[in-house]
């Protein structure tokens, strides 16, 4: 417990400092007060946008549009990541053209996407996928085929069938390596998510309020956009983070 | 009963190692694990394997368990040549291996799914195994809860657990201290003697191998061979006090020192 609280503590140091730094500058006017606007205009634009809903509005969109995202990405990956995993033949078709599009970066499928999606929700669920989906292959894989030897045979001596080994000791001993993937992927879905947003810029959402402050000139509207999607985005880390902890009862509990 | 009779020469053969060699490549450097090796062990016969370490004592068990192939020569098991692994053959390794996602009774119970009983009966056997091995209440525990020993043990009860006709035990009693150590030996050679399991064991200890052995073969490194193969025609269960026993048992040592203290300046131990 108190170990604990001292961590959390040292944890606050930093952001508090840049807060102190941000409102020094702020409230005498040593910078330039467009950008660097004083915590009261913050707060009053905090006020505004959770009085006239578009926070929650904007979070709510963005978490169902990550959720879906994810889920599509992640379900995809986990299919084929499984595939190429647990059979070498499938790996030897798929692999390669997996690797070679995995070099393209998420956002450089934006042309191609817009021309088949349109410029709305669909190709922004279809980027949020992509994000999800190439670390969760590539976990998968690896812990499919990162097995330990020594495992394999006590399958073998104890005569289990294939799919007996897939189930009792291949998917447990990749277990961690595929829930490793989907943090990764919850990641960089949600790096996706605020792009995506940001870019097509269709419907509510955190990505969405960003790029209309910024339109409208309006830094105070920039700044909360920034703080709603860097909280939500360390929630979700946080919420990851404790779930994985427990997710093993059979490890160790690491300190 | 006369245990002398089990390994006398007419009993049905129950392990056949016939001219095996074995050379693995490390580093490109040839590593010559096995030569020659011939080795017969009766039905029901309990037979133990010393030597130093690198020997190739490992690598004999794994290929009666069908986990390696001979490069050259044959390994048969009950007048069949081996292939591939099979519950009837049962091995221990020298690493523990318990499934670490599996509880103690979930590894016990690994390799009882073709054992054809129930449910219920299948329970009765788990636990009745653990608490053959001492861990009783340990049950529900996961590997990583358990000392060394603790494992070793849970490990045994695994290897129990399918009734195998053969059972290859790698260094078995290793990681126990002295005195859950004698109680095993005694539970192993109840067993044995219960179940008439023809046993092969790895052991460095060469004081258990007269306790339990009909006879013990001497290995000695580089390349893994059969220095010499010592009979033990004593009634078991045996007294280690006995001055039979311990005339045995020396002479064993000095096998083991003559045999394994290599003519150059290579040091073992
Ligand atoms: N899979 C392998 N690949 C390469 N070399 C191996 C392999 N398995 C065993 N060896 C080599 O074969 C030799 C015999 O190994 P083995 O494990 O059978 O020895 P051992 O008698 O069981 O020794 P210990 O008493 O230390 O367990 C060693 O020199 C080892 O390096
Ligand atoms: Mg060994």
């Amino acid at each position: 417990m108190r170990t604990r609280t001292r961590l959390d503590l040292r944890g606050l140091v930093l952001p508090a400092t840049i807060l102190l730094a941000w409102w020094v500058v702020s409230a005498n006017g040593l910078g330039n007060n467009y950008i660097f606007v004083s915590f009261s205009r913050i707060g009053a634009a905090i006020a505004q946008f959770v009085n006239d809903g578009t926070l929650l509005a904007g979070t709510t969109a963005t978490l169902l549009r990550l959720l879906i995202g994810f889920a599509l990405g992640a379900a995809s990956g986990l299919a084929i990541g499984l595939l190429i995993g647990l059979s070498s033949a499938a790996g030897r078709v798929i692999s390669p053209t997996f690797h070679a599009l995995r070099q393209i970066a998420v956002f450089a499928w934006m042309p191609l996407l817009t021309a088949w999606l349109g410029i709305g929700g669909q190709t922004m669920i279809a980027l949020i996928a992509i994000g999800a989906f190439y670390p969760t292959v590539v976990n998968v894989e690896a812990g499919c085929r990162g097995v330990p030897l020594p495992y394999l045979e006590v399958g073998r001596v104890m005569e289990l069938s294939r799919w007996q080994t897939i189930r009792r000791i291949i998917l447990p001993a990749a277990a961690p390596s595929i829930l490793a993937g989907l943090e990764l992927a919850v990641a960089t879905a949600w790096l996706s998510t605020i792009g995506a947003e940001y870019f097509i810029s269709a419907g509510d959402g955190l990505g969405i309020i960003l790029a209309a402050s910024r339109m409208r000139g309006s830094m105070d509207g920039v700044i909360v956009g920034i703080l709603a999607i860097g909280l939500v985005g360390f929630a979700l880390n946080r919420l990851l983070a404790f779930a994985s902890r427990r997710a093993f009862k059979w490890r160790a509990p690491s300190t | 009963m006369s245990l002398a009779a089990l390994s006398h020469p007419e009993q049905a053969v129950a392990i056949e190692v016939r001219g095996v060699s074995r050379t693995f490549t490390t580093a490109g450097a040839d590593v010559p694990a096995l030569r020659d090796v011939s080795l017969t062990v009766a039905e029901g016969e309990f037979v133990s394997l010393i030597g130093p370490s690198g020997c190739g004592k490992s690598t004999l068990l794994r290929m009666l368990a069908g986990l390696d192939q001979p490069d050259r020569g044959t390994v048969s098991v009950e007048g069949d040549k081996v292939a591939a692994p099979s519950l009837s053959r049962g091995i221990l390794f020298q690493d523990h291996r318990l499934l670490p996602w599996l509880t103690v009774e979930q590894n016990v119970d690994l390799g009882l799914h073709k054992s054809g009983l129930t449910t219920q009966q299948r329970q009765q056997r788990v636990s009745d195994l653990i608490a053959l091995v001492g861990l009783a209440g340990f049950e529900r525990a996961f590997p990583y809860q358990l000392s060394g020993g603790m494992s070793q043990r849970a490990a045994i009860a695994r290897s129990l657990a399918p009734q195998p006709r053969v059972l290859l035990l790698d260094e078995p009693l290793g990681a126990l201290d002295s005195l859950t150590r004698s109680k095993l030996q005694t539970e192993l050679l109840r067993i044995w003697k219960h179940e008439r399991i023809t046993m092969l064991m790895v052991t460095h200890d060469v004081e258990e191998a007269v306790f339990l052995s009909d006879r013990v073969v001497v290995m000695e490194p580089r390349p893994g061979r059969i220095a010499d193969i010592v009979d033990i025609p004593l009634p078991k269960p045996r007294h280690r006090g006995d001055p039979a026993f311990v005339d045995i048992k020396l002479r064993l040592l000095t096998s083991l020192e003559v045999e394994t203290d290599p003519p150059a300046n290579i040091v073992e131990h």
